[in-house]
């Protein structure tokens, strides 16, 4: 194991030990699951432009169908989060697969701004049927997570109200959505859709269903997305309309283009960096006497001066799949034995 | 009523149309959604009333003016943003383009501050809120007019520009094919710069238009007017000049009748349905080529 390796499991350890520190400030540990419930938006809106290679400009409405998801069951039926996860997974899940269908066999350009339409019918939806969401009075007195345990114990019921327990149950979340996501990274799955990012033609001619793929990468996405949501409604216990505006969609796009396209670690990297960046500003900007919501500016021109200098961000996407492949890697070592000879002689002649 | 909604949609279609064959142009000429078109159709507002609060000029001057700034912005944005990815990928100039229209929204924001604010109605001709035409129900005030005729007379002048100029020739030229319009001896980035320049005209009579009409103006009105003229123009056909115009009228009236006899709650929503019933079932539009992927 070399140093950087172990010095990422450090920090990572030492974030999660952090909330059981009896020193620990609550406003840090909110901070934390803020960015984690970003860590996951990213890691699934990663999917779409990342692996695809097509831009998705309505990610936050499938956050938002699963936020909302979660919050009604919870208010109406009292179910247990553990049973809304994948329910609204899968609600996400099928608006993706309904929305990508039929959209997705059109250019990025026009995929991308019917995505955007699809958010803002969401919206829409949320702040205009106010007898099922109460539109924007907001739909508040969503109960806190719970962990059920009576037929075990008489005693264990527990209900998270403080953050600490919130804080481990995303931690929970984001390592469970990094698992599948390297696994489906590695898997045929990941490998048709990096094909069809780099060349849709080339893909289609090697047997791939460019469309099903498209269409399961997107709904995918939007499972993922949903899932964040589901968390995201039980942790603040109120949800309203506003929320899920095109900035969160935007937010959530200048994280994965931050971290490098089709990186699932500079997702998460640039989840914290954004996070951290708006807690920054937000002080910054109310003591300049602007308000907090400009800065988006920043946002904006992170987003282009990254485009023009570093397009494929700071963590470039091909070093996570390809320096991991022992295959790659022998072919690598291989290959430079053999031409180690050659160079010898060119060096040698010239 | 039917014949008042009719007007009332015709009015916002034509500047939804105005706004419209920005988007198309450029998206003819360089295949680039500009989605920070809507920013400078919000910058032209801004100007006009800057010029005629700070600076005391006439409305008409005012006017001109602001159409001088934002083509200056349009050509500025194109320089600063878009000429470096000339070359990159798609996705790229994507996300610059939209990172451009927040990055101008907020720019917009902090410079004039987050509340709407009404339209000087001192500097405005007076008979503009008069009635032009009364009908029984229907009536027709002098500003509906002067913006019907501004916008015909625009969008008339824009269709002579691009069908009987040397310049248009080349901006037709340059969206059928680049590389062999470059080898005919045309300046490409000139001509492109100059369609920027044209675009942002259009957008910005469009946002002093709307200002007047609405009589407030606010930061983030660029916001959902141009993705409503986005969908005109693809309602249209992207790419076709006359299919933004017929596109921009057709959504605006579609807008009114939807608000007028559906909901009034949905009248954004008729805009994001229209836009994605017709990408999916008529991607090339009303009037547009084809542009269904070929893998």
């Amino acid at each position: 194991m070399n140093i950087g390796k172990s010095l990422i499991l450090l920090i990572v350890a030492a974030v999660l030990t952090y909330p059981l520190v009896p020193q620990s400030s609550d406003y840090i540990i909110h901070v934390m699951t803020l960015a984690m419930v970003y860590m996951i938006l990213a890691m699934g809106l990663n999917i779409v432009p990342g692996f695809c290679g097509l831009l998705d400009l309505g990610y936050v409405g499938f956050y938002g169908i699963g936020a909302y998801t979660a919050g009604l069951l919870t208010i109406h039926y009292d179910m247990s989060f553990w049973v809304i996860v994948p329910l609204a997974a899968l609600n996400g899940a099928l608006w993706g697969a309904l929305l990508g269908a039929p959209t997705l066999r059109l250019t990025g350009d026009y995929f991308a701004i019917v995505t955007f339409g699809f958010s803002e019918l969401v919206v829409l939806f949320l702040t205009n049927e106010i007898w099922l969401t109460r539109g924007p009075l907001g739909l508040p007195g969503i109960q806190p997570i719970t962990v059920n345990l009576t037929w075990l114990n008489e005693a264990w019921y527990f209900q998270f109200y403080d953050k600490t327990p919130n804080f481990y149950v995303v931690a929970l979340l984001v390592g469970l959505v990094f698992f599948i996501m390297r696994r489906m990274e590695d898997s045929r799955l990941g490998r048709a859709w990096y094909a069809i990012r780099e060349d849709p033609l080339a893909a289609a001619s090697c047997g791939v269903n460019i469309l099903n793929y498209k269409v399961i990468a997107f709904a995918i996405s939007a499972a993922i997305g949903a899932v964040g949501g589901c968390f995201y409604a039980r942790w603040s216990m109120f949800l309203s309309p506003d929320m899920f505006k095109f900035w969160e969609s935007f937010l959530v796009l200048c994280m994965v283009v931050l971290g490098g396209l089709g990186n699932i670690k500079g997702a998460l990297l640039g989840a914290v960096i954004l996070v951290c960046l708006g807690e920054v500003l937000r002080e910054v900007l109310t003591s300049l006497g602007l308000p907090p919501e400009t800065r988006f500016m920043a946002y904006g021109l992170i987003m282009v001066l990254i485009m023009r200098f570093k397009p494929s961000g700071f963590f470039p996407a091909i070093a996570s799949s390809g320096r991991s492949n022992p295959l790659l890697l022998d072919l690598q070592k291989r290959l430079a034995a053999r031409n180690a000879p050659k160079d010898e002689a060119r060096d040698a002649a010239a | 009523m039917l014949e008042q909604q009719l007007i009332n949609g015709l009015t916002l279609g034509l500047i939804y149309a105005l706004i419209a064959v920005g988007y198309t142009m450029v998206y003819g000429v360089i295949q680039l959604i500009n989605f920070a078109h809507g920013e400078i159709y919000m910058l032209g507002a801004f100007f006009c009333v800057t010029f005629i609060t700070a600076a005391g000029m006439p409305f008409y001057v005012a006017i001109l003016m602001a159409i001088i700034c934002c083509m200056l912005c349009g050509i500025l944005l194109d320089i600063i943003a878009y000429r470096p990815l000339r070359k990159a990928p798609r996705l790229a100039a994507l996300i610059t383009a939209i990172g451009m229209s927040i990055f101008l929204q907020n720019v917009a924001l902090i410079i004039w501050g987050s509340r709407s604010r009404p339209f000087p109605q001192g500097a405005l001709p007076p008979f503009f809120r008069e009635k032009a035409l009364v009908m029984g129900d229907i009536s027709l005030t002098w500003l509906q007019l002067f913006i019907f005729a501004v916008a015909i007379i625009m969008m008339l002048g824009l269709y002579l520009t691009i069908n009987k100029t040397r310049i248009g020739t080349a901006m037709r030229a340059l969206a059928q094919n680049k590389t062999a319009a470059s080898l005919m001896g045309i300046n490409v980035n000139y001509v492109i710069s100059f369609t920027f320049a044209l675009g942002s005209a259009m957008g910005a009579v469009a946002g002093i238009l709307v200002s007047v009409y609405y009589n407030t103006l606010y930061p983030t009105m660029g916001y959902t007017a141009g993705v409503k003229a986005f969908a005109a123009a693809v309602l249209g056909g992207i790419g076709s000049v006359p299919g933004a115009m017929v596109g921009g009228v057709v959504l605006g009236v579609a807008e009114a009748l939807g608000a007028g006899y559906v909901s009034s709650l949905y009248r954004d929503g008729v805009a994001y349905a229209v836009m994605i019933a017709v990408i999916i079932f008529r991607p090339s539009g009303i009037l547009g080529r084809s542009v269904v992927d070929k893998a």
